[in-house]
C-alpha cells in the first residue's frame, strides 16, 4: 500500500509555516535565541522561541483562548498542512480523517505553573483552569474540535524520536482502515526554562548560546514549534519505510541499534541524502559512527543548530524538511556543523534527489528512521 | 509498505495485572468475587488542603524486590509496569510479542515532582539527573521490556483515561489485520501528587466514597496499577499450542469536541464509541451481557455514559470496577480489559459497591455490592477520557 505526504505544515522560530521556514533555513540563517531565567534558581539558558506573532490566527480560535502554547503550535501547524495540500479542513473531509499527534515534554508552562501553585500555595490554591490543559492529550483534542474530527484522535508520547512513531502509527491506521482518507500527523512541544535545567542535569544541555553538531558534545539547546503532515492515498510524495523504531536500554547499545535500523535503509536503495538529529548530544556520536561506516558519501543536514532541539516536535520536523528538500531540490547548509563527520552537508546546494533519509536517535527510548522518495 | 490482507481472529493468550485489588491475576479475582474496596487514605503526599483524602494504593513494600533489588531504584510505574508484563507473558507460555503497545497519562510523574520539590528547597540540581532520566513515560516501559528481556519497540498512547482501551485496541487492529501476529498491549500509571490535586481542584475528587451509578454519587477516587494482555492470532496461538483466556472481537473510538473535560450531555461521545465498536464485532447491542462500565462516578461522566448504554443495550448488567479500586487513569483500560477476560474466563459478574440507590434514569442493572455467577459470553468494556476521547472494547469468551 503505497502513502504519501500531501501536505507539510510548520511553526518554527523561523517562521510561522512550513516554507517561511525553508527559505531562511536555505539562507542558513539561525533562529534568534532568548535567555530564560527563572526565580527558583539563578541559572539562565538560551532557547529558540517562536514569536507570538507566528501564532496570533490560532489563539483567535475560542476554543485556543486558554490552551497552552503547545495546543497552538499544533493548531497552527495543522492548519498550515491543510494549506499546504490545498484542503479546506471540514465537512466530508473532517469524517474520514484520523489525528495523531506526537508529544515529548507537554504542556510543561502550564504544569510547572500548577505544580508550584501546590507547592508554594497549598494544594487548595491550585488552578482548575490549568489541569486540563496540562494533560498531554490536550493539543490533539483541541485540533481535533477545530478541525470537528469526531473519529480517531491518538497522542503517543516518547522522547524526540517520537514524531517518527507518530508517522509510522499513522501509516498503521491508513493501512488498516480503509473509511479513513487522511491522517493528520502533529508534533508539537513548547521551551520551558525548567526543561533545560532538567536536561542540563543530565549533561543533555548546555547553557552556552550555541551548540556544535557532529563535534564536541556538551548539550544542546531547546526550541519550540510544531511539524505537521498530512498522510493520504495518493500523491508524489511517498513515504516509502516508516518503523515503530527500536529501543536502546543503555547509551552503549545505541549505536549497534541505530546500525541495525538505519543499516537496512542505508544498503538497500541508498537514499540521497539525510536528514539527522544531531543536536549537540550523544546522538551525534552515535550517528556519525553508523552513517561513516555505511553511507560516508551521502550528505547528512541537521536541522537542529538553526531551531533547537523541540523534542516532540523535532523528529516531523526532519520530516518536513526532508519532503521540501526532495520538492525544492535543495538541501540547507547545516549551521554549527564540526568536523568529524566529513559527510555533512556545510553549504545550501541543489541537487538531483528522489529519496531522503531522516534518522533520529532519541533521548532515552528509541532510535528510528524513515525514508521518503518522490515519485 | 505493507498491504493488509484477511481478517485474523484475535485470542488473549496471556494477561497480568498488578493493582490496589492485587499484585497478580489470582488475587485480582479473588477481590473482584469478594467486592474488596483498597480505597483508603492517601499516604504518598500531603492531603490536608484537599477535598478527596483518598484513592486506592499499592503498599510500596510490595514492589521494592519486584524485578530484582539492582532495579529498586526505578520508578514504581517501571516495577508495577514490569511485575504486571511479566506476569502476561509467564501466562502466554512461549509467546513471543513483536511489538508493545502501552497507555499512560502520567507517567513517572512524582519523580518530576520530587525533582521540582528538591529544587525549590535547594536551589540546586546536584544529584537529581536519575530523576530527570526516569520520569518521561516512555522510560518505565523501556525498563519493564530491559527487566522481562524484551528488546521491541514501544508505542506509548497517552489519550487521558481512554489510553489503556486505546493501547489495547490499537494492537488488537494490528493482529486483526495481520500487521503483527503477537502484540503485548495494556497500561500503566501510578498516583501523583499533581494529578491528585488536579482531580481536586475540578472537584471531580469525592471526599466521599466512590458510588458510580448511584443516584447520590459524588464524583471519583483516584487508583494506579498496570495490565497487560498479549494478544496473538489465532494462527499463531493455534501453530504453537497457546490456549486462549478470550477474543478481542471488536474496538471503536470517538472523540467528543464538546469540552476538553466535560462530555456532551447527550452522551454521544460515549454512544459512538459503543457503537462503532459493535460494529466493528459484526454484533448487535442485545448480544453484550455485561458492561464493564467506564462509571468514574462523576456526576457528568454517570450520566452520559448511562444514557448510551441505556439507550444501547436496554436492561444489560453494569458494573463498574473503578468502585472497588478507584480510577488508575491510563491503566484503567487495561485493568478493565482484564477484569473483562475474568468475568468471561470464570463466568461471573464483578460488582459496583457502595451502591445504595438507583438513579432511575437509567434502564440497566447495576450489579449493586456483590458478585454473582451468571452465564456470559460478550462483554463490552468503555473507556472514556479529558479531551473527549472515547474508546470501547468487545471481548468474548472461548
Amino acid at each position: 500500500m503505497n502513502l504519501f505526504i500531501q501536505g507539510i505544515g510548520a511553526v518554527t522560530p523561523l517562521g510561522p509555516t512550513a516554507l517561511q521556514t525553508w527559505l531562511p533555513l536555505c539562507e542558513e540563517q539561525q533562529a534568534p535565541k532568548r535567555l530564560m531565567a527563572n526565580a527558583v534558581a539563578d541559572r539562565k539558558y538560551f532557547a529558540c522561541m517562536v514569536p507570538g506573532k507566528f501564532v496570533s490566527e490560532a489563539a483567535r480560535q475560542p476554543r485556543l483562548r486558554r490552551s497552552g502554547t503547545i495546543s497552538l503550535l499544533g493548531a497552527a501547524a495543522g492548519f498550515d498542512a491543510f494549506a499546504d495540500a490545498g484542503l479546506k479542513p471540514g465537512g466530508d473531509l473532517s469524517d474520514r480523517i484520523a489525528v495523531v499527534f506526537a508529544i515529548c515534554s507537554g504542556g510543561i508552562n502550564y504544569t510547572r505553573r500548577l505544580y508550584h501553585e501546590i507547592v508554594t500555595q497549598g494544594a487548595n490554591a491550585a488552578s482548575p483552569l490549568l489541569f486540563p490543559e496540562t494533560v498531554y492529550n490536550a493539543a490533539a483534542s483541541h485540533l481535533a474540535a477545530l478541525l470537528d474530527v469526531d473519529g480517531q484522535s491518538y497522542t503517543l508520547v516518547g522522547d524526540s524520536s517520537v514524531g517518527l512513531s507518530a508517522l509510522h502509527f499513522a501509516t498503521e491506521l491508513l493501512m488498516m482502515q480503509p473509511e479513513l482518507d487522511r491522517c493528520l500527523v502533529v508534533g508539537t512541544e513548547e521551551a520551558d526554562w525548567l526543561l533545560s535545567d532538567a536536561f542540563a542535569s543530565w549533561r543533555m544541555a548546555t547553557n552556552q548560546d550555541r551548540f556544535e553538531v557532529y563535534g564536541r558534545t556538551y548539550g544542546t539547546i531547546f526550541g519550540e514549534g510544531a511539524a505537521a503532515l498530512l498522510i493520504g492515498r495518493t500523491g508524489t510524495l511517498e513515504i516509502s519505510r516508516s518503523s515503530p523504531g527500536l529501543p536502546f536500554f543503555s547509551v552503549r547499545q545505541s549505536e549497534s541499534v541505530a546500525a541495525e535500523l538505519f543499516g537496512n535503509l542505508l544498503i538497500e536503495e541508498p537514499p540521497e541524502m539525510i536528514v539527522s538529529s544531531a543536536n549537540g548530544t550523544f546522538a551525534d556520536e552515535v550517528e556519525r559512527k553508523v552513517f561513516g561506516r555505511l553511507s560516508p558519501l551521502i550528505p547528512v543536514y541537521a536541522p537542529k543548530p538553526a531551531v533547537g532541539e523541540a523534542l516532540g516536535a523535532s523528529a516531523l520536523f526532519q520530516v518536513a524538511v526532508a519532503g521540501l528538500a526532495l520538492r525544492h531540490q535543495q538541501l540547507p547548509g547545516t549551521l554549527c556543523a564540526g568536523f568529524k563527520l566529513p559527510s555533512v552537508n556545510r553549504e545550501t546546494r541543489s541537487l538531483v534527489a528522489s529519496s531522503a533519509l531522516v534518522t533520529c536517535v532519541g533521548f532515552n527510548q528509541q532510535v528510528n528512521a524513515a525514508k521518503l522518495r518522490l515519485t | 509498505m505493507q498491504a493488509v490482507g484477511r481478517q485474523h481472529r484475535v485470542l488473549v493468550t496471556g494477561m497480568g495485572i498488578v493493582s490496589p485489588l492485587g499484585l497478580d491475576l489470582s488475587s485480582n479475582l479473588r477481590s473482584l468475587v469478594d467486592a474488596s474496596d483498597a480505597v483508603a487514605w492517601v499516604r504518598n503526599f500531603d492531603v490536608t488542603k484537599t477535598r478527596c483524602k483518598t484513592a486506592a494504593q499499592i503498599p510500596d513494600g510490595c514492589l521494592e524486590d519486584a524485578l530484582g533489588r539492582r532495579r529498586s531504584r526505578l520508578h514504581r510505574g517501571a516495577r508495577m509496569a514490569g511485575m504486571a508484563l511479566r506476569e502476561a507473558c509467564d501466562s502466554a507460555k512461549g509467546s513471543t510479542p513483536e511489538l508493545i503497545v502501552v497507555g499512560t497519562t502520567s507517567g513517572g510523574m512524582s519523580f518530576g515532582e520530587t525533582y521540582y520539590r528538591r529544587l525549590l528547597a535547594t536551589k540546586s540540581r546536584k544529584g537529581l539527573a536519575r530523576l530527570v532520566g526516569n520520569y518521561t513515560p516512555q522510560k518505565s516501559i523501556l525498563d519493564a521490556l530491559e527487566a522481562n528481556r524484551l528488546r521491541i519497540p514501544a508505542q506509548i498512547v497517552a489519550n487521558a483515561c481512554s489510553s489503556g482501551s486505546n493501547a489495547i485496541g490499537h494492537g488488537f487492529e494490528l493482529v486483526r489485520h495481520g500487521l503483527r501476529t503477537c502484540v503485548a498491549c495494556g497500561g500503566y500509571d501510578t498516583l501523583c501528587e499533581l494529578v491528585f490535586v488536579g482531580f481536586d481542584s475540578l472537584q471531580a475528587a469525592t471526599p466521599e466514597k466512590i458510588r458510580p451509578f448511584d443516584k447520590n454519587r459524588s464524583g471519583l477516587v483516584l487508583g494506579e496499577g498496570a495490565a497487560f494482555l498479549i494478544l496473538e492470532s489465532e494462527q499463531y496461538a493455534v501453530h504453537r499450542g497457546a490456549m486462549a483466556l478470550a477474543e478481542i472481537v471488536g474496538y471503536g473510538v470517538s472523540t467528543d469536541t464538546y469540552h476538553l473535560t466535560q462530555p456532551h450531555p447527550s452522551g454521544i461521545g460515549p454512544k459512538l464509541a459503543m457503537q462503532r465498536a459493535l460494529e466493528s464485532a459484526g454484533l448487535a447491542a442485545g448480544a453484550i451481557d455485561y458492561v464493564n462500565a467506564h462509571g468514574t462516578a462523576t456526576v457528568f461522566n454517570d450520566a452520559t455514559e448511562g444514557a448510551a448504554i441505556s439507550e444501547l443495550c436496554g436492561r444489560v448488567p453494569v458494573s463498574s470496577t473503578k468502585s472497588m479500586m478507584g480510577h488508575a487513569l491510563g491503566a484503567a483500560g487495561a485493568i478493565e480489559a482484564a477484569f473483562s477476560v475474568l468475568a468471561l474466563s470464570e463466568q461471573f459478574l464483578p460488582p459496583n459497591i457502595n451502591f445504595v440507590e438507583p438513579d432511575p434514569t437509567w434502564k440497566f442493572e447495576v450489579i449493586g455490592n456483590n458478585s454473582r455467577a451468571a452465564r456470559i459470553n460478550h462483554v463490552l468494556s468503555n473507556s472514556f477520557g479529558f479531551g473527549g476521547t472515547n474508546a470501547t472494547l468487545v471481548l468474548k469468551s472461548v
